[in-house]
């Protein structure tokens, strides 16, 4: 652990582990999830084998403001598919007509276990290059979820 | 809006050494001189002064002449931008897997 440049997390869903490994390796699945509401996902490939590639663009809705209308893709090769337990991948993202000045290049490792039809969930993500500006394509999309949790806080209201 | 002091790509060339990590988390301690930053490695002086110099433009590090030493400690603002954006990364992942537990859970 290297906490400098990883992040790491821990979690626990109410699902048995074959659901959340279709819900993170099904293209289909994955445009539900993987973005904030306001965020369309025109482009989702997955090629799921050791050296196969995945691909997911995010676009920013009119409801983003700012933001409509930027593009962020991420592009990633995996480097272990074991199903249904573990997922390893070298990936980059950007904001698209920014590749050079806001490439992030990650090493992700997902790690998924079952128990009593619970699923755990062991994700890190190490940084290993970053753009000079590759703190904007974070802050864009992170306004997309702050949006997504206002809307939510006040639907719960 | 979370403005960078320094530009991110420096910060994370600095980071990708795992000489250059240990170097600055032995920093972040406290001051230390370029001969006793270097004496754990098996390295020359002239390939520690590279590692510095690196980590210097990236501004995680500031060296003060002190006599004839040259003592090197953290800059705290290079490594405040580092942990700011990390933060902002891991928030970032933190909000997708909350998406990921109300996917799963109304599907």
């Amino acid at each position: 652990m290297d906490p400098i440049k990883e992040v790491k997390f821990e979690r626990e869903f109410e699902a048995p582990i074959q659901k959340v490994w279709q819900a993170w390796t099904d293209p289909e699945q994955l445009k539900k999830w993987w973005g904030p509401n306001d965020v369309t996902i025109p482009e989702c490939e997955v090629d799921l084998k050791v050296g196969g590639k995945i691909r997911i663009v995010m676009e920013a809705s009119e409801a983003m403001g700012e933001y409509a209308g930027t593009r962020w893709p991420m592009e990633a090769t995996f480097t272990a598919v074991e199903e249904p337990t573990k997922l390893a991948y070298e990936a980059k993202a950007w904001t698209e007509g920014m590749e050079a000045t806001t490439t992030i290049e990650t090493v992700q490792e997902l790690t998924l276990t079952e128990e009593n039809g619970k699923t755990k969930l062991y994700l890190t993500a190490a940084i290993h290059k970053a753009g000079p500006d590759a703190g904007m394509a974070v802050q864009g999309m992170q306004y997309g979820y702050a949006q997504q949790f206002d809307k939510l806080a006040e639907y719960l209201k | 809006m979370v403005e960078y002091t320094f530009p991110l790509d420096n910060i994370f060339a600095a980071l990708a050494d795992p000489t250059r990590r240990d170097i600055l988390q032995r920093v972040r301690e406290g001051e230390l001189s370029v001969s006793d930053i270097a004496e754990p490695y098996d390295m020359s002086l002239a390939a520690i002064s590279k590692h510095l110099k690196l980590l210097e433009k990236a501004r995680l590090i500031t060296k003060r002449k002190q006599g004839k030493e040259r003592l090197v400690s953290v800059n705290v603002q290079g490594l405040a931008d580092a942990d700011e954006y990390l933060q902002q990364y891991k928030e970032l992942w933190e909000q997708r897997l909350d998406s990921l537990s109300d996917y799963l859970a109304n599907n």
